[in-house]
């Protein structure tokens, strides 16, 4: 799309049906990680890995035949440190970008406060860049390994594809799996967890047969 | 109107009940591949940084912001960057969605703990961006499934902030 107006308004407009759809399935991106990790809850997990296996199809369809415009720029050492520092941070906000936006809109003053510190975080970062201008710029990445400055260079379904002649659809639907594998497993462990509750229940209903009525009696 | 086969049957019970996130998600993969096709996969992280930039240029003035190299470097503040207004919709779509569901109201964090924890948790945040050049959601919904090697970097780092988040958090709960 080449015109600025035209690419503002489409972003404008996924932007709001996809704050209406999280608004009202209550989805949030920390949850999918925080609840896995401490309370082995996985509702939020399932709808990631689901949209995962999904974009995984689209986008490497697209990029086989030569569609799409994929994010390009040298990945490194700073991809794992960055989401490192992050992860921890959404924990104790409580609070992905996409959720500190939504809770936003709808009046949460706390996710607020934690968006205005995330933008104060980025100007501090800035001043920092200024000290060790680490990671590169943009504009000095070449796309190959760059071992001094902890970068592996560029590559992603279609530079897979034309290295090794395989259409970028086949590495696609390998990973598609994968994610699959890793839901299938997650779903076999809540059938387990359900099970042991109903075990568990139905071993406390079968231990206090007389307490219903005795109940009633001192009723 | 009907949403979502299996879903919410009429726009009074989407406003009414909570929709399945797993559905949700899927309508929201299907609209970020048409957004991949049209400008480029859904993120959030780039869109802020060009807001800070704005913020700064309006704060503190456009040449004191244009002497910090990042700023030129970098991301040069642009009103006009499409992510900006990615992020500017969700805000407005999730107000109408609290809105016309009756569950628009102020809610501030009641202890002094929370603030401290969501003001380390933002600045963390942003730092982690900044440095990744990647936020949460171009991880899961643009570089992962792009199969680019920075989602998997990314994923690696997340994970295990997630897991040590998740013990901080564990612990302060615990008291």
């Amino acid at each position: 799309m080449d015109s600025v107006v035209g690419e503002c308004l489409v972003a404008f407009i996924f932007g709001s049906v996809v704050g209406l759809l999280v608004q009202r399935s209550r989805f949030c991106n920390t949850a999918a990680l925080r609840d896995a990790i401490l309370f082995k809850t996985f509702r939020n997990t399932k709808a990631l890995l689901v949209a995962m296996m999904i974009l995984t199809i689209g986008f490497t369809g697209f990029l086989t035949v030569g569609e799409g415009n994929p994010m390009h720029f040298d990945v490194g050492l700073n991809q794992v440190v960055g989401l490192f520092l992050f992860g921890v941070g959404m924990v104790l906000a409580g609070a992905c970008t996409v959720s500190t936006w939504v809770k936003t809109g709808e009046g949460n003053v706390g996710a607020l406060w934690a968006l205005l510190f995330t933008f104060i975080g980025m100007f501090l970062f800035s001043l920092l860049w200024t000290v060790n201008f680490w990671p590169p710029a943009a504009s000095s990445m070449t796309g190959e390994p760059n071992l001094e400055a902890l970068q592996l260079g560029y590559s992603n379904a279609a530079t897979l594809q034309e290295k090794y002649g395989i259409p970028a659809i086949v590495f696609g639907i390998l990973q598609t799996l994968v994610l699959a594998a890793i839901y299938k497993a997650i779903r076999r462990k809540e059938e387990a967890q359900h099970a042991r509750h109903e075990a568990t229940m139905q071993a406390k209903e079968g231990s206090t047969p007389s307490a219903g009525p005795q109940s009633v009696a001192a009723d | 109107m009907s949403v979502v086969s299996g879903g919410p049957q009429t726009l009074a019970e989407f406003f009414k009940k909570t929709l399945d996130p797993v559905i949700a998600l899927s309508a929201i993969a299907v609209l970020d591949i048409f957004l991949f096709l049209v400008v480029g996969a859904w993120t959030v992280g780039g869109g802020e940084t060009m807001m800070t930039g704005l913020a700064a240029e309006l704060i503190l003035g456009e040449e004191a912001v244009a002497r910090i190299p990042f700023w030129s470097l970098v991301f040069q503040p642009d009103a006009g960057y499409w992510k900006i207004y990615i992020s500017l919709g969700m805000l407005f779509g999730a107000a109408v969605g609290a809105i016309a569901s009756k569950e628009f109201y102020l809610r501030l964090p009641r202890r002094l703990s929370e603030w401290v924890l969501i003001t380390l948790g933002g600045l963390l945040m942003g730092f982690g961006i900044r440095l990744a050049f990647v936020c949460n959601v171009s991880t899961f919904f643009g570089l992962t499934p792009e199969m680019n090697l920075g989602g998997y970097l990314s994923i690696s780092g997340i994970i295990a902030g997630a897991w040590v988040g998740s013990m901080i958090y564990k612990k302060i709960l615990e008291g």
